[in-house]
């Protein structure tokens, strides 16, 4: 099957720290991959250096194709992004913003697009709302709006759920599931095991920078283990 | 009280000192003092070249600001930090979390200012003058009283800002009318009575009539708009669900010939909702230009009217450039780093917005120009101060990115922004010496201010993108 995401020993250093310490991993086309670590284990910060938002200290990585280190751009364009921290800009509205993300990404029928999005996740009645004044909640479905509305077939999103009230976490569960049915590829980072075991095919395990497990969740079942037991087993060895 | 005033004074110290490096910090007030002791020696040079009244006011005058940039650093001061440190918090800002009213946190950060800076600044200054004139023979009244005009000075330019923020903060049609009814008065005192009003600056006159009664006036001058200020001021935060109209579409509809409109678009929604555009007019940029023309105004005995204004064309320039950290303040750059966007263009959009903010300067230099009576210079007047606009810019572009407002507190960089801007502005201030004409002259620095922006673009689009 194809890879959509390829590294090969990537590193990362901040001055001495080293976040992410010589990974290599494959992602395969249609699958919803969880990247798992406890919080300051480097799943951020892989995130950015996929995205092209932070260049590899040594190692490479390709995404769709393109080298993250030559083509940041080019990567941009194809995949969705959403970051840890949702920070939609403060003086525009919700509907601003999309026509803003709109007009850079030259998506057409965008009104369209936007209406069903503001259908879907609920949020229709803050369109005219300031991004600063919307509740986290609402900020979050709002970024996530920004990272599916021109229908990447990678979307990259860096704690998805952890915003969203059960039945809004159970909406877009389900909506990430059926958008790799249809070919497309997700790769999530989180420390919530239990929607990674419930939602993901694939997943790696990320521990102070080190890569700990690879493999489909499949193999963690046939092993008769829960996620969490895996999880813990490794993190705190 | 003693607590949070403590912890207050801790935290100044905090941030400048991992600004500049506690050493090279702890060294300024010394600094300032070894200055002022050497510069005591040199007064009857400095008196061949200059009238000791020119330099009393110019050290007046700079007290002054000093006094306003404190006091809109205090303000601003979350924003900074937010900015230069991250998810940061000043005490000031911390109402919420302290079982403290914002009032009298308010309160101790206004006295915290005042002590820390009047032994920042103000005390080096007169210590030095003080034991310089113990060697030089000047009576020692004249050091003292010093101290204490440009503490009056300083505590001036504080509250006043303090004051016309909270106005601001209250209403803002109020602050603008308080600000035209004011201009006129000023106007009016220069027009119909002839003196100029910045003469009878309170702390001005005490330094040459000592009186108790001037001294009243002047600290009155202090206290009654910082009681003022913390009468109005107002802890309540908007918020709500307002709903406002799509202002994008057509935005980007009109700036559809600049490069980049959606980008641009943004930076006009951000600076008019926010209420930058009035709030930076008046704070950042009309209120210290005015103060300093009238200041400079007071030199026109020694300087000839045109020459003053060609120099008051090179600091509204540079004022001018500081409206691009105007629209690198609104929110940080990981909303551009999840788009298809090199930095370039980003950059490339600011100096669109920027163009379009030049208005500013360009409408208030032709009034200036024309109140006094220079009309015939305008040219050269609006071509110097549009390219010292850009030409700082283009360095502040090259050297900090899009983080102006968080990388001119980097030692290395500030030194080297006011290195290229002093080479810069000495060129032109002494051709303009020569001949007004020489202003025009000025387009010159666009040559330097292209090649800065190009090798910005290129330095910053290399950089990692630094998520502040």
């Amino acid at each position: 099957m194809e890879n959509i995401i390829e590294t090969k020993s990537l590193t990362k250093n901040f001055g001495d720290l080293t976040a992410v310490n010589a990974v290599t991993l494959n992602v395969r086309k249609g699958s919803l991959f969880g990247l798992l670590g406890p919080n300051g284990s480097g799943k951020t910060t892989m995130i950015k250096m996929l995205t092209g938002q932070i260049v590899p200290s040594s190692g490479n990585a390709h995404v769709l194709g393109l080298d993250v280190a030559t083509d940041p751009v080019g990567i941009r364009t194809l995949v969705g992004i959403i970051p840890e921290q949702e920070s939609p800009p403060s003086f525009l509205t919700a509907m601003e913003y999309l026509e803003f993300i709109g007009d850079i990404r030259k998506i057409p029928d965008l009104e369209q697009k936007a209406d069903w999005w503001f259908d879907f996740l609920e949020y229709g009645d803050k369109r005219n709302v300031l991004c600063k004044d919307l509740s986290r909640g609402t900020r979050q479905k709002l970024m996530l709006t920004q990272a599916f509305i021109h229908n990447p077939a990678l979307a990259l999103i860096d704690e998805p759920l952890i915003n969203f009230d059960p039945i809004m976490q159970d909406k877009v569960k389900a909506f990430f599931v059926s958008y790799t049915k249809q070919g497309n590829t997700l790769f999530i980072s989180t420390h919530l095991l239990e929607t990674a075991e419930e939602i993901c095919s694939e997943v790696a395990i990320l521990h102070v920078g080190n890569l700990l497990y690879t493999g489909t969740m499949e193999s963690v079942r046939e092993a008769d283990r829960h996620l969490s037991d895996l999880f813990l087993s490794l993190v705190r060895t | 009280m003693a607590g949070l005033f403590y912890n207050m004074m801790k935290e100044e110290w905090r941030i400048h000192s991992t600004m500049f490096g506690s050493l090279n910090f702890a060294l300024f007030p010394v600094m300032i003092c070894a200055i002022a002791f050497m510069g005591t020696f040199l007064l009857p040079l400095i008196q061949a070249s200059m009238p000791i009244n020119d330099l009393v006011i110019l050290i007046h005058a700079q007290y002054l600001m000093l006094g306003f940039m404190v006091g809109a650093f205090g303000l601003l001061g979350n924003e900074v930090m937010n900015r230069r440190f991250g998810q940061a918090s000043l005490l000031a800002f911390s109402a919420r979390t302290l079982p403290l009213s914002p009032r009298y946190i308010f309160t101790i950060f206004v006295l915290k200012d005042t002590l820390y800076y009047f032994f920042l600044w103000i005390f080096p200054l007169g210590a030095g003058f003080l034991v310089g004139s113990l060697f030089t023979g000047i009576p020692v009244f004249y050091p003292l009283n010093m101290l204490l005009t440009l503490t009056l000075s300083f505590l001036t330019g504080m509250s006043v800002v303090f004051f016309l923020s909270s106005l601001y903060q209250r209403s803002v049609q109020a602050l603008f009318l308080f600000l035209v009814f004011s201009g006129l008065v000023f106007l009016g005192w220069f027009i119909f009575i002839g003196t100029n009003p910045t003469t009878l600056f309170p702390p001005l006159i005490l330094v040459y009539q000592f009186s108790w009664h001037l001294l009243l006036g002047s600290v009155m001058l202090v206290l009654v708009p910082c009681c003022i200020a913390l009468l109005l001021f107002s802890p309540d935060f908007q918020s709500g669900t307002k709903n406002y109209p799509n202002r994008m579409k057509p935005l980007i509809r009109h700036l559809n010939r600049f490069p980049n409109p959606p980008l641009a678009a943004k930076d006009v929604i951000d600076l008019w909702r926010s209420g930058s555009i009035v709030g930076q007019t008046i704070f950042s940029f009309l209120v210290p230009l005015i103060i300093i023309w009238f200041f400079l105004s007071l030199l026109d005995e020694y300087v000839s009217t045109i020459h003053l204004l060609l120099t008051f064309a090179m600091i509204t320039g540079i004022i001018a450039s500081t409206m691009y950290t105007w629209l690198c303040m609104f929110d940080s750059f990981s909303i551009y780093a999840l788009l298809p966007l090199h930095v370039r263009d980003v950059i490339t959009s600011k100096i669109t917005s920027f163009t379009l903010l030049q208005v500013i300067p360009i409408f208030f230099m032709a009034v200036i120009t024309f109140l006094s009576g220079q009309g015939e210079f305008l040219l050269p007047v609006l071509v110097l101060t549009l390219s010292v606009s850009y030409y700082v810019l283009a360095v502040s572009i090259w050297l900090t990115g899009l983080s102006p407002n968080v990388l001119v507190y980097n030692g290395r960089v500030m030194v080297q922004y006011f290195l290229l801007i002093g080479i810069g502005l000495s060129i032109f201030g002494s051709l303009t010496v020569m001949n007004p004409w020489f202003g025009l002259a000025g387009v010159g620095l666009f040559i330097p201010a292209f090649v800065l922006v190009r090798l910005g673009m290129r330095k910053w689009d290399r950089e990692e993108v630094v998520v502040y």
